[in-house]
């Protein structure tokens, strides 16, 4: 094993707040504890890090107040610290951990307020696509018409919770001096996110087009999404489910490779 | 060396452009001879890398990133580095630049510019990373000093050096960061000047500024290289010095914590353009005709 690996990964122990005597023995004091400049590092990755999940998370921060939050953010990074240097990219497992977290569970709704903001982030830094003119599928006769696949806008997360989060989350905003009240059984809500110009949005969907547009995001067929639509609300239109589909430049492409994950459904079922 | 940069002449200095200033450049386009950013925050897509689009058809973009990590003993990410190809193509920036530090081990991303001991396997496995990112670039890039706050045991190579024999060994240039070296030296009861002095000035191919904070441990003050205030006196008189030293060099006011209002960095850039051009005598204006 190289000396330097040895080093770096003592570094990383007492960096992300574990033992740091390993650390220590291979730092000179040079008029101060080992341990106080190691501190010097440490107070800096704390920070930033959870300055940067303060950023995406913020109404989720503001749910909890911002002691509470740095305190999780403390304990989340050293159980998954980030993977790489894009900090925007950082808080993906932030939900689930905040499900998993003891002092949490009196928060029923966190997790998936958490898992509405992470859509949001995704949407705001996902690439540019171009809509597919609904054109591209009128030719179709509808046998292929039925086995057709399409690759959705890469911004475009579906959600469903329990709780009525979309409004839980508008009372919260950062900017929104006071924060309303929320009755939790306003819930369940199903909700799409994307990113409109240059703002992450999100808006409520009727639970049948939801069921139509989830099902078409994990790469169903036409007809499995119909189906599971109808299986939702029997009165289900697929002629308006689609021109909406279209008119709103969901679709990007037919067929090809289901689009990256992250369009999965809230795990607390309505 | 300057022209070969793509910043010339008057245009020397450049600030860090941050987010809550891009819409004030775009629209403004204040007299500026380029402007730098984080390539970490340009690696999505969506709006962040449509107003760097905008930027990059007015002003000369310098890259400069935090992330590839060149002194991690597990070796550089690939997948990561092929992200900032990708950007160096689209963007086309006048300068690359990089750290001399590490931020990633086990896989994880500490986001720190960490230190490295100074010792002939650190230099090795270094100068190995920097060659391979400029053979995937298809460009030399340029080395940025770190700030310190430690210094390991057994570390025998002193640190201006040590960036001499990286440059000498993979043709990078060195980014000399003067506030860097100004917090590092006095962290470690050291002499800037001298510092400066170990440098090798023709592979300096640009100078970066920037403000410190003063946090006092143990009854012992600690500079902290924060980018949160005006450049000090202190590192003003040492950026003279590296002028004096290394000739004109493209140079960059950095300011990451407590952003000010932008007419407040561009003061910083008058600054920095006049101590330049009170610098330029003999070879220093034979550089800056070329």
């Amino acid at each position: 094993m190289l000396s330097l690996r040895e080093i770096e990964s003592d570094l990383r122990v007492a960096l992300l707040g574990g033992d740091d005597a390993p650390a220590r023995g291979r730092v000179r004091g040079d008029g101060l504890e080992p341990g106080a400049r190691l501190a010097i590092y440490r107070h800096h990755v704390v920070t930033t890090l959870t300055a940067a999940l303060q950023a995406t998370f913020p109404v989720v921060c503001r749910l909890v107040d911002e002691r509470f939050f740095a305190y999780a953010a403390d304990r989340y990074m050293q159980a998954e610290p980030p993977s790489g240097p894009c900090l925007f990219e950082y808080g993906a497992g932030f939900p689930d951990f905040l499900a998993e977290f003891p002092p949490c569970r009196p928060l029923p709704y966190l997790p998936d307020v958490a898992r509405l903001e992470w859509a949001m982030q995704r949407a705001l830094h996902a690439p540019d696509a171009t809509p597919l003119p609904m054109h591209a599928i009128q030719g179709a006769g509808s046998e292929l018409a039925a086995s057709l696949t399409l690759r959705l806008d890469p911004s475009v997360s579906l959600l469903r919770s329990r709780y009525p989060i979309d409004r839980i989350w508008r009372a919260n905003r950062p900017d929104v001096a006071e924060p309303g009240v929320v009755d939790l059984a306003e819930g369940p809500t199903w909700l799409e996110v994307r990113r409109h110009e240059d703002d992450a949005i999100f808006r409520a969907l009727d639970p049948a087009v939801f069921a139509f547009r989830r099902a078409l995001a994990v790469g169903a067929r036409l007809a499995v999404a119909t189906e599971e639509a109808l299986g939702t609300d029997p009165a289900f239109d697929l002629g308006a489910a689609l021109v909406a589909l279209f008119d709103e430049g969901l679709p990007i492409a037919l067929g090809g490779i289901p689009p990256t994950p992250g369009d999965h459904p809230c795990p607390s079922q309505p | 060396m300057i022209s070969g940069c793509g910043v010339t002449g008057a245009g020397l200095v450049g600030i860090g452009l941050r987010a809550p200033h891009v819409a004030e450049i775009v629209a403004t386009r204040p007299p500026l001879g380029w402007l730098e950013v984080h390539t970490e925050n340009y690696l999505g897509g969506g709006p962040a890398l449509r107003a760097l689009d905008r930027v990059r058809r007015e002003h000369p973009v310098s890259l400069h990133g935090v992330g590839l990590s060149l002194g991690s003993a597990e070796g550089l990410e690939r997948a990561y580095l092929a992200r900032v190809v990708d950007l160096v193509r689209r963007i086309e920036p006048v300068l690359v630049s990089e750290h001399l530090s590490w931020s990633i081990v086990g896989g994880a991303y500490l986001n720190h510019l960490l230190p490295l001991p100074y010792t002939e396997e650190s230099l090795a496995l270094i100068a190995g990373h920097v060659t391979e990112v400029q053979d995937a670039l298809g460009r030399p890039v340029l080395v940025e000093n770190p700030s310190s706050y430690l210094r390991f045991h057994h570390s025998p190579i002193p640190e201006p050096e040590f960036l001499a024999e990286l440059a000498r060994r993979t043709g990078c240039s060195l980014l000399c960061d003067v506030n860097n070296v100004f917090v590092s030296c006095r962290n470690f009861d050291q002499d800037p000047a001298a510092y400066l002095d170990a440098l090798p000035a023709p592979a300096i191919g640009e100078i970066h500024l920037a403000g410190h904070a003063r946090n006092e441990a143990a009854g012992r003050t600690i500079l902290i290289d924060d980018h949160g205030s005006p450049v000090s006196d202190e590192v003003w008189a040492l950026y003279a010095r590296a002028l004096e030293r290394f000739g004109p060099r493209p140079t960059l006011i950095e300011w990451d914590t407590d952003i000010p209002a932008l007419p407040v960095l561009l003061d910083e850039a008058r600054r920095a353009e006049a101590a330049i051009a009170g610098s330029v005598t003999g070879e220093g204006a034979r550089a800056l005709a070329a």
